[in-house]
């Protein structure tokens, strides 16, 4: 059983620094603010939205998701790294007995943690659609699926960026540069414009049918819930985690 | 207890450590002293395994950092020269946090917790938060998180930085008690604080080991018995002599 107890030494190890990550986060004004606002902004174009159309349909509050998302999250992720380097705090974690990787999931679990509690904060609005009439709930559970892979992804992102820079507001730009590029690739209009920019090689389809998360994203919040758009959130999560634990590695040298 | 076989780090085109070659033993308490800018941190963070060495070997405990760091960081105690703390948590839940990433549990965590509070006197400022307190209590938050899981090695680079007069004569106590069971290797480059707390000194400069020894013998090998080592550290620089091992 030597295996089983050095898996449960990595993840406790990993819980450690989430949970102090958690703290953190649950003690920063910053954190406080950008979720409130976050949670505002989304509440108030929904509640806008439904009171037009008098549907009672979660829909639009998923479609304007991604769109708020690419300031919010990097406006989280930015400091997870940035801080420590700033602060020298990054010495003291290279020198505990943690592998860079317990580092790495430690922290990013800790910011999706956070980003699920704020995310839970819009859960007033599937009760009050209950509460006045009959909404599809397979289809919001779906689509928060869709919002958790999607910030999943952002934070990845967001999580790697900030191990490249001790100054937070490059990390922020850099994180909302990458989340820009992830949905307005996947963008109808822009997909027009770069294909009409290059019609022999459609560049605008190639790149959202190979970069871009709004497909995927859009796919789940259709209610379909198929392997391939969870694989590719879950892979390319992983790839920038991988390549975050890299540049810890590498950093040494 | 610890190996360093010639070190040399480079920082780009900069060599920082140039050769060092040294070993500290159980029971020890070593003197790394040079000025400002002169290799002791490198030196230091290569020894924690925060740095790896551009070239040449550590041996802690008998283990290669370079192949096992994770095992060499359990056996070591590190307080980097920036105190690297955590300024909005409480003092205590930043000892524990270190605690339990040292993989502390339990009762053993509270035990730890309990005597290297009281080994750094630190009972007074647990519930502040750690922004709260003095320079002074801030180095010994750092010392407390370096001594928490009671490592064999300790590894402290300039520990008495922000101390007072009293501060700076209980630290030097308090090393004597720590080095008994321990190899204890701190840099500094205050003079005072090698001649009264060291039993050996290690003298760099410009990322060369200029000479390692007692005191005794370092003053006898530049052909001055009585002198100091504020005097034998200017007699080496000036010279560039290299007594090596006195």
């Amino acid at each position: 059983m030597p295996e089983l107890r050095s898996a449960r030494a990595y993840g406790e190890g990993a819980l450690v620094v989430c949970a102090r990550e958690l703290g953190a986060y649950f003690d920063s004004p910053i954190a406080y603010i950008c979720a409130a606002v976050f949670l505002a902004l989304s509440g108030t174009t929904f509640m806008n939205t439904f009171f037009l159309d008098g549907v009672v349909d979660m829909g639009p509050y998923f479609e304007v998701l991604p769109f708020l998302l690419i300031p919010f999250l990097p406006a989280l992720s930015m400091r997870t790294w940035a801080e420590e380097r700033a602060q020298h705090t990054f010495e003291l974690l290279l020198t505990l007995p943690l592998r860079p990787s317990q580092l790495v999931l430690g922290k990013y679990l800790a910011a999706l943690g956070f980003y699920l509690v704020v995310l839970a904060g819009s859960l007033p609005i599937p009760l009050m659609l209950c509460w006045l009439g009959d909404p599809d709930l397979g289809l919001i559970l779906a689509n928060y699926l869709g919002a958790a892979s999607l910030g999943g992804l952002f934070l990845a992102f967001g999580v790697f960026v900030s191990c490249l820079t001790r100054n937070q507001i490059v990390a922020f730009v850099l994180a909302a540069l990458l989340g820009f590029l992830f949905v307005f690739s996947g963008h109808e209009q822009v997909i027009e414009v770069l294909d009409g920019l290059s019609p022999s090689w459609q560049a605008g389809t190639w790149l959202a049918e190979t970069v871009s998360a709004l497909p995927h994203y859009q796919a789940l919040g259709r209610g379909v819930v198929a392997l391939a758009d969870l694989a590719y959130f879950a892979l390319l999560s992983a790839f920038f985690l991988w390549a975050n634990e890299q540049v810890l590695r590498r950093g040494k040298y | 207890m610890i190996s360093a076989l010639s070190l040399t780090r480079y920082y780009g085109a900069l060599k920082a450590v140039d050769a060092v070659s040294f070993t500290v033993e159980r029971g020890e308490i070593v003197g790394f002293v040079g000025p400002n800018g002169a290799g002791k941190s490198t030196v230091l963070k290569m020894l924690s395994t925060f740095l790896l060495p551009t070239s040449g070997q550590i041996l802690i405990d008998g283990l290669d950092a370079a192949v096992e760091p994770l095992e060499v960081r359990r056996r070591i105690g590190y307080l980097s020269g920036d105190t690297p703390l955590y300024l909005d948590m409480r003092v205590d839940g930043f000892l524990r946090f270190v605690g339990r990433a040292r993989g502390l549990r339990g009762a053993e965590l509270a035990n730890h917790f309990e005597r290297t509070v009281a080994t750094c006197g630190l009972q007074g400022v647990l519930e502040q938060r750690v922004g709260q307190c003095s320079t002074g209590f801030r180095q010994r938050i750092g010392l407390a998180s370096a001594l928490i899981h009671d490592p064999p090695i300790l590894l402290l680079d300039e520990p008495t930085h922000g101390f007072d007069p009293l501060q700076v004569m209980a630290f030097r106590q308090l090393l004597r008690q720590l080095s008994r069971q321990r190899a204890v290797l701190f840099s500094t480059h205050i003079i005072a604080d090698v001649e009264a707390a060291s039993d050996r000194v290690l003298i760099i400069h410009q990322g060369r080991l200029l000479a390692q020894g007692r005191l005794p013998a370092l003053a006898a090998s530049i052909g001055k018995p009585q002198a100091g080592l504020e005097e034998i550290f200017a007699h080496l620089v000036q010279t560039g002599a290299e007594t090596a091992h006195a």
